[in-house]
């Protein structure tokens, strides 16, 4: 059974011009210990899908219409409030882009990883030794970051660290307690790339260590390529293609995935393409079965009818698109 | 050329219904502040029409019947009648004509300069401007304002021209504050800096760029002065300072009745009622209109 | 250099705060020819972006000189000539703050116009289309518009409409697509690239995406802690980067093929992050992140070098004088075995 299986969710959002139909049957699935990437430009409905997984999805205005988010066949969707937080406090946690905003400015870096320690921990000890073992573990969270003087960080807040550290110490935060799935939504971008380099590394090692599932949200290709094995393609509110990651940025299928590809800036010096025609549907009006015909060069009269599903392509590779019905 | 010139305006016609049903959509999610909104209008159209509308027009003034005087609220006096035997729900709404106005134009007089100087020092912070400026609003502030006004209406004579007036010089520090908060923000935005780059001049920075994005703050502010300041009139008035009998003012209404307690419960309590259903009122708008100008999430 | 564009010579610009003394830029100078897309990349606190802000005039520089077509062109905002505001113009990074959010496309396309007295009030109109016509946006839907109903892409094809108003002849674009997604940003490059020889425009591209430069830069500078780190012609600067901060760079940036991955220079791993620019410790600005640091950089801050023509760096590497005679593709193969 997988770790996590989203199946044909569907969500919306209510708002003063109309509906919004944004979620249009996602369907995908994460292993144990599996690191897939979930690429997706902006308004694609990759943040909807996050916090409909992690239950943080604001109803209404937003509407789930249907579908299931499965943890180890266990409805998400349907748990009470109780069992969410116990889901959040010892399964899965997320990372977010700006990790001011996930942080208590407040506070100090060791005060905050303390609580959510004790927080993860079913009995907690009241006494010094507890305490001071939690302390201990806190730092050694930070260190395993490669956070450089873990002790002297404990007493920051988080407005004196960079932003490479302050990424550091989220990462720390939700390693601490040995999830079993991280939600990492961009991670690192705002972060210079040397700085990356350095939080992707580590996030790599930390991962394997704990055999924790990632999924990172994201809308670079490269940091995909460097640190998953899967890869999902959204578009429009669906995935449109998935597989194996190099496979699949080496030999892309959907001609959505294409036009991606060949939009992205190489270092070989080949020039820019004029990126994808066209841009993001409107989701009060989405177009009629597969939401990306009007901006595709093959699109045929089926295209318009029915959103086309999941087609084979060898290796693990699936494409939604009927150029690939054979 | 005039096919262009129609067509420019038709676009911009457009382009503000839009705005205003939209603006109305989000209000009117708060049901709250939609029955404000019909509370306030009531009370503004009554007060506008009051002669023509209440049973008594003639009792607003100087009037006498001493053989009515002082009765119980009953259906040919809905809220009684006060010592001199005027309706009190005649001058009750022509009582809040007064009030009203006053609220009006202590905050058309307040608002304008307070806005004008909190652009000013807000977009030259850091320098000497924003420092006389903003030095001499923190005098005005630290001054208690029911205190001053009470000194300046005894200094004058005490009529609703000089209550205003002592209001309105209160009231100018609160915006100049509010605007020189968010003009000193919005003074790093990018289009600021662009407009000052292309070589725009000061005034259109100031009342072009930076004066529209404060908009939002000052009126939500203002519809929730207007209860203040109604308050601060209706004070003035009940300490003898405001308008000057038989102008009806529901302070002054307030007053004279709070000497017959508990017995004729009546001249008192209503108009009291009066002046805390109108500041409700405008506090359940100012509400909505929070949420009207509050940034969209989704 | 007669006949350049824009020159910026020994500039300075430093903060005074309550910490000590930032030195944000310290000591730049570069020069750009006409035609030219000059790439300015570095990470966040190198100090690209202030010295952006000294040449287009938001402060005045502490130190140095800006000429712009002859002219020294050092004060900030308020004391520039119009007709330098009118020909040299900023596209900024972040389109959501760059253009006003209550006011319409038309209104605020009309400013340069009207501020620089182009177009009879009639002619205006007809000018605004033309130029929502230049950046591939239809003008009759898109004047009458507000900034949030648009998305990203079209709000930064706006804000260049807005740039091109008083036909400049140097546009600085700063970071002008790091915030939208790499279709839309293909999309914005293109037309910048069609626009540049439509009308013979200079760019002086602000970026942190040495990608992006490979592709459409003529030459491209690296800056590091407020200094210059190495300029060379694009080519040369991604065959045979020199200096180990470009590097560092180079290798650190995840690429999407097997093609990619082997032009990345051999893995200089990064470490460290950028110090503060509030007391610069002497040396080298890069020695503390440096895999190569020697003793003479921790004492003695580098001059700047030709390795070649028009291909410099800033690095004690390139002084040390059993170097000097070497051909430049042998000093790297010597390097790069050294690294390993």
């Amino acid at each position: 059974m997988a770790l996590l299986e989203v199946v044909d969710l569907h969500v919306g959002y209510r708002v003063f011009e109309g509906y919004l139909k944004v979620l249009n049957g996602v369907n995908f699935e994460i292993e144990e210990q599996e690191r897939v990437g979930l690429v997706g430009e902006t308004g694609c409905g990759k943040t909807t899908l996050v916090k409909t997984i992690l239950r943080v999805l604001p109803v209404p205005p937003a509407r789930i219409q249907r579908g299931q988010v499965l943890y180890h066949g266990k409805d998400i969707l349907l748990m009470s409030p109780r069992e969410v937080r116990g889901l959040r406090r010892r399964e899965m946690t997320a990372i977010f882009q700006d990790p001011l905003q996930a942080l208590n400015p407040m506070f100090t870096i060791g005060t905050q990883l303390r609580d959510i320690l004790k927080d993860s921990q079913e009995r907690v000890g009241r006494g010094q030794r507890t305490q001071r073992a939690i302390t201990a573990r806190c730092i050694s969270a930070l260190r395993d970051t490669g956070m450089p003087d873990p002790e002297r960080i404990m007493s920051n807040y988080p407005i004196q660290l960079s932003g490479g550290m302050r990424q550091r110490v989220c990462i720390a935060e939700a390693l601490s307690r040995n999830v079993r799935l991280l939600l990492a939504d961009e991670p690192t971008t705002n972060l210079d790339v040397t700085i990356q380099d350095q939080i992707l590394r580590k996030l790599d090692q930390l991962v394997d260590q704990r055999g924790a599932s990632v999924l990172i949200i994201t809308h670079s290709m490269g940091v995909v390529r460097d640190l998953t094995q899967r890869l999902y393609i959204m578009y429009a509110g669906s995935m449109v293609e998935t597989g194996r990651t190099k496979g699949v940025l080496a030999s892309p299928l959907h001609p959505y995935t294409q036009g991606l590809m060949r939009s992205v800036p190489r270092l070989t010096g080949q020039g820019i393409s004029d990126g994808i025609p066209g841009r993001i549907p409107n989701y009060l009006q989405p177009p009629s079965g597969c939401r990306f015909h009007p901006r595709c060069a093959h699109a045929m009269p089926v295209c318009v009818e029915a959103p086309p599903p999941f087609y084979p392509a060898g290796d693990n590779h699936r494409v939604a698109c009927y150029l690939y019905r054979s | 050329m005039w096919q262009e010139r129609k067509a420019d305006l038709v676009a911009t016609m457009k382009l503000r219904r839009q705005s205003l049903a939209k603006g109305w959509y989000k209000y009117s999610r708060n049901p709250l502040s939609v029955l404000g909104l019909i509370v306030l209008v009531l009370i503004g159209t009554s007060a506008g029409l009051a002669p023509y509308i209440t049973p008594y027009p003639a009792h607003a003034g100087a009037f006498t019947n001493f053989r009515e005087a002082g009765q119980p609220p009953s259906w040919k006096h809905l809220f009684g009648t006060d010592r001199i035997g005027r309706d009190v729900f005649t001058r009750v709404i022509f009582g809040y004509r007064f009030s009203l106005l006053l609220g009006v134009v202590v905050l058309s007089l307040g608002v304008a300069p307070g806005v004008v100087l909190g652009l000013i020092a807000g977009y030259r912070r850091g320098t000497w401007v924003e420092i006389v400026i903003m030095r001499i609003t923190d005098v005005f502030l630290a001054v208690p304002p029911l205190v001053l006004a009470l000194a300046i209406t005894a200094m004058l004579t005490p009529n609703l021209l000089n209550a205003m007036f002592a209001i309105a010089l209160l009231w100018w520090p609160w915006y100049c504050r509010l605007v020189f908060a968010v003009a000193s923000s919005l003074r790093n935005q990018f289009f600021v800096r662009e407009a000052e780059l292309c070589g725009a001049s000061r005034a259109h920075i100031l009342f072009r760029e930076i004066l529209p994005n404060c908009v939002a703050p000052i009126l939500t502010k203002m519809t929730l002065d207007m209860g203040i300041v109604i308050l601060l009139g209706a004070s003035l008035s009940f300490v003898g300072l405001g308008a000057q009998p038989p102008t009806p003012c529901l302070g002054t209404m307030v007053a004279d009745g709070a000497k017959r307690l508990p017995g004729e419960w009546w001249s008192t309590i209503f108009p009291a009622l009066a002046i805390v259903l109108v500041i409700l009122a405008f506090n359940l708008v100012g509400d909505g209109l929070r949420d009207v100008f509050a940034v969209e999430e989704v | 250099m007669p006949g350049d564009i824009l020159s910026v010579d020994n500039l300075r610009k430093h903060f005074p705060t309550k910490e000590g003394v930032v030195r944000a830029v310290d000591g730049v100078s570069f020069s750009i020819a006409p035609g030219e897309t000059f790439g300015l990349v570095g990470e966040s606190g190198s100090g690209k972006t202030t010295t952006a802000q000294c040449i287009i005039g938001m402060y005045p520089p502490t130190s140095g000189d800006i000429w712009f077509k002859g002219e020294r062109i050092n004060a900030a905002f308020d004391r520039r000539p119009k007709h330098v505001k009118g020909d040299l113009r900023i596209v900024f990074q972040d389109p959501g703050s760059s253009l006003n959010p209550k006011r319409t496309i038309k209104q605020i396309l009309s400013v340069p116009l009207q501020v620089h007295r182009i177009g009879s009030r009639r002619g205006r109109l007809a000018r605004m289309k033309a130029l929502l016509d230049m950046v591939e946006l239809p003008a009759d839907e898109y004047l009458y518009k507000h900034p949030q109903a648009i998305g990203g892409g079209e709000r930064q094809m706006v804000a260049l409409a807005r740039a091109l108003a008083t036909n400049p002849s140097l546009v600085l674009l700063d970071e002008p697509t790091s915030a939208l997604d790499v279709s839309v940003q293909a999309k914005i490059i293109n037309l910048l690239i069609r626009l540049q020889k439509e009308l013979d425009l200079t760019y002086l591209f602000i970026t942190h995406d040495l990608s992006l430069m490979r592709n459409i830069a003529t030459r491209v500078a690296i800056m590091y802690l407020g200094k210059l780190c190495e300029i060379a012609p694009t080519a040369e600067f991604f065959e045979s980067p020199v200096h180990p901060y470009t590097r560092m760079l180079l290798s650190s940036i995840p690429v999407v093929s097997d093609e990619e991955e082997a032009l990345k220079p051999r893995k200089v791993l990064s470490t460290g992050e950028i110090p503060s620019p509030v007391n610069v410790p002497p040396g080298c600005g890069f020695q503390s992140r440096c895999p190569e640091a020697a003793d003479v950089c921790r004492r003695v801050d580098p001059e700047m070098v030709e390795v070649s023509r028009s291909h410099q760096v800033r690095c004690h590497r390139e002084r040390r004088p059993d170097r000097a005679g070497h051909a430049e593709a042998s000093v790297l193969h010597e390097r790069e075995e050294r690294l390993c």
